[in-house]
């Protein structure tokens, strides 16, 4: 009997012994470590967010057209996509990195990848593909901007995407206009004429660089110089405080709802389009098939970005392709970064609403699908935001010091000197 | 107690090998139990206090994240760094309002219902559940329920304005940093006031009833016999609900996270969400660390202090 009962103490030991060590190294391997170029068959992991939301579009197309032709043209190389939700990659980027369980390919957000490019994460592709420079001359420079960190290229844009204006006939009709207002003082213009009428000119669901920079570079200013040296001089100069101060105006006289500073009890821009409440947004392709679900009825007119003193520029965002450095893999993987290059693969996406990155097969793209060919314009001029490591502390900085500026606890010039400042010493130690 | 001679009159007697094999059987007997800690154990310590122990070393680092990476120590910087990061200290504020506020109601409140559950009825189960199903709810589901209740054009507005007609119902609550918090705590005190009333309601059956009437032929009118004869006696009960709620309240997360994000602006940020971004979005994990390092030593002081408060009561009575 005692024997019996140490016996089980003892398989009980070794099996939570086993879960433990299970539970702590992971799934996902990456498989044998066999280079392409020889005999030995290759299985390349990818992580990707193609299917956030459910959509299943996408994926098929990868899944069920695109990796096939590939592994058609490349024998000896299997690709495994692993699709996971948009709010989880990073986090599952990050404990991989920490854990060294990271795959060979990954759609990454633009935001991302000079973050994790200066943790070491990735592998410089320009080193590591002779063709670099040919791929990367085809692709928008505001899109392969976003790859660039400390003089190197650490992926090639994946699909892109940027925000136009989006207003309503019954908007228009409400503001008396023919048109879409196309610069600063239009829009200025609808709001005195929406005056009283219950619908705000504009909305918008933060104080990010997302949100606040198409303002700020379209009024003429800038957030940094061009060596991202120094904001002190740049965002809290005269043409971006104006932006800013002409969204501050509009605000403090009821035009622009507090879904700006962060109410998130605001009707969201997605539904108060469409229902009346706003007259004109900023948004991106992807609100077609979303608007095309919740709002059957509605036709959403696409313009550019008002104009200011420095044009109708835009905020480019989108997803990259990188190769993490842990790779054993690296010759097949670099292979099928190419093959996303490819007339092919991004075509084919678009197809499905992802905008090429690829300038020629924009242009073909925007001819197939004239929805398109508003994204493809306001394209030609967008700006990414800064490529640097700390972006996501930019975000921050930008909310919370704009944030007392509209609510009129302080004025726009000293909130964004006061980012300048803080922006200034994120720089210094990047 | 077993003679320290009776071994060698046992050894004396049997065989070599049997005498092997009882000394192995006995130093078996003796591990048994440890072996069944053990599973506990190794889960314990690989699951919990390794992962504290890392934590609080990364908390003096200037942490990389990449496996193989070198990090630098930097000592106490990541604690200085806090002490002067007017986010922390609104964080921190705003997770010590969230604890006063809705700490309170929950143990009023849940004593109050489970004084009422008390008493024999048909229909006391059924509300027993209804009590107890916010708390086995996810947080995240009553999170959002809550966020869009406490939207601009939601019930708490509709019923203010066109229902109780206090106000005009144009309150932005989840724009503001108080009106905020307090859409926040009562989510908080909604879900949370069902596991206190579970621990009362336990509490309350271990009264004893001779107490209860000895008050009554004695004249004491209701509250006196609540004062004197069912507080006393759940005092301990007490002490654990406001220990295990205090924990609980500077732990809040799940709900501000869902509700505001932390904002507008950071006016909502408290100390766990302050956390989370430093560690996951700013992949500053020794700020991260350093954060949680303060946290626990400022949860474990308090709980001490609690702890020390209602057992001195105690001794005070006795």
């Amino acid at each position: 009997m005692k024997r019996s009962m140490t016996a089980l103490a003892v398989t009980s030991v070794l099996t939570a012994t086993t879960l433990a060590l299970a539970g702590c190294s992971g799934s996902t391997g990456t498989g044998s470590g066999a280079t392409a170029g020889t005999a030995a068959p290759v299985t390349l992991t990818m992580w990707g967010t193609y299917g956030n939301g459910g959509n299943t579009a996408q994926t098929d197309v990868l899944n069920k057209t695109l990796i096939p032709s590939f592994e058609a043209s490349h024998p000896g190389i299997t690709v495994k996509y692993v699709d996971i939700p948009y709010d989880s990659l990073k986090q599952k980027l990050t404990t991989g990195a920490a854990g060294g369980e990271l795959p060979d390919l990954v759609r990454s957000d633009i935001g991302w990848v000079a973050q994790f490019a200066s943790l070491g994460v990735l592998a410089p592709l320009d080193e590591k593909m002779s063709d670099f420079s040919t791929l990367s001359a085809a692709t928008y420079p505001g899109s392969l901007a976003t790859n660039a960190w400390n003089g190197h290229y650490y992926g090639l844009p994946l699909d892109t995407n940027t925000r136009v204006l989006v207003t309503s006939q019954a908007a228009l009709d409400a503001a008396g206009m023919s048109k879409p207002p196309a610069t600063f003082d239009d829009l200025k213009a609808m709001a005195a004429a929406l005056k009283g009428k219950k619908i705000a000119v504009f909305a918008d669901s933060g104080l990010q660089g997302w949100n606040i920079l198409p303002w700020i570079w379209s009024g003429g200013g800038e957030i940094t110089d061009a060596k991202l040296t120094k904001a002190t001089g740049y965002l809290d100069g005269s043409k971006s405080v104006a932006a800013v101060q002409m969204l501050v105006d509009l605000y403090k006289q009821g035009e622009i709802p507090n879904l700006l500073t962060g109410n998130t009890g605001a009707t969201s821009t997605s539904d108060g389009l469409p229902k009346g409440e706003y007259a004109t947004i900023l948004d991106g392709p992807w609100m077609r098939d979303i608007w095309k679900g919740q709002f059957p009825a509605f036709a959403p007119i696409y313009a550019p970005v008002p104009a200011g003193a420095g044009g109708s520029i835009s905020v480019v965002g989108g997803e990259d392709v990188v190769i993490p450095s842990t790779t054993t893999h690296l010759d097949a993987a670099t292979a099928f970064v190419r093959y996303t290059q490819s007339d092919e693969f991004q075509l084919a996406m678009a197809k499905v609403g992802q905008m090429p990155v690829v300038a020629s097969a924009g242009t073909k793209a925007a001819a197939a699908d004239p929805f398109y060919a508003p994204f493809a314009t306001q394209l030609a001029t967008a700006k990414p935001r800064l490529v640097i490591p700390q972006s996501s502390q930019v975000d921050t900085i930008l909310s919370t010091e704009l944030t007392p500026a509209f609510e009129g606890t302080t004025t726009v010039q000293a909130a964004l000197t006061s980012a300048a400042k803080q922006i200034d010493a994120l720089l210094t130690s990047k | 107690m077993i003679d320290s001679t009776q071994p060698q009159v046992v050894r004396a007697a049997v065989s070599p090998v049997a005498a092997r094999t009882t000394r192995r059987r006995r130093r078996a007997g003796r591990a048994t139990p440890y072996l069944f800690l053990a599973p506990a154990l190794v889960l314990f310590v690989g699951l919990i206090v390794y992962p504290m122990v890392r934590a609080f070393q990364m908390s003096f680092y200037d942490w990389k994240v990449l496996a193989g990476a070198t990090s630098t120590f930097i000592g106490f910087d990541n604690y200085t760094r806090a002490m002067g990061d007017p986010v922390f200290w609104r964080g921190l504020a705003n997770s010590g309002v969230y604890m006063a506020l809705s700490v309170p109601p929950q143990i009023v409140l849940g004593l109050l219902i489970a004084m009422l559950l008390k008493a024999k009825s048909p229909s006391q189960p059924v509300y027993r559940v209804l009590f107890y199903l916010p708390v086995v709810t996810s947080w995240v589901v009553v999170s959002l329920l809550f966020k869009y209740l406490f939207a601009d054009k939601g019930v708490i507005n509709w019923a203010l304005a066109d229902v109780l007609h206090l106000g005009d119902g144009s309150t932005s609550w989840l724009s503001g940093r108080w009106t905020a918090l307090i859409a926040i705590c009562a989510l908080g005190v909604w879900k949370g006031i069902g596991w206190s009333m579970m621990i009362f309601l336990a509490a309350l059956q271990g009264v004893p009833e001779s107490l209860e009437e000895a008050a009554v032929m004695d004249g004491a009118n209701r509250w006196q016999r609540f004062r004197v004869v069912t507080l006393p006696a759940i005092r301990p009960a007490l002490g654990f609900v406001v220990v295990m709620l205090v924990i609980g309240g500077f732990n809040v997360f799940t709900s501000v996270l869902l509700m505001t994000g932390g904002g507008p602006g950071g006016q909502t940020e408290v100390l766990l969400t302050y956390m989370y971004r430093q560690a996951f979005t700013n992949l500053d994990f020794g700020y991260g660390s350093a954060i949680a390092v303060i946290l626990t030593v400022i949860v474990f002081l308090l709980s001490l202090a609690q702890m020390r408060l209602f057992r001195g009561g105690d001794e005070e009575e006795r």
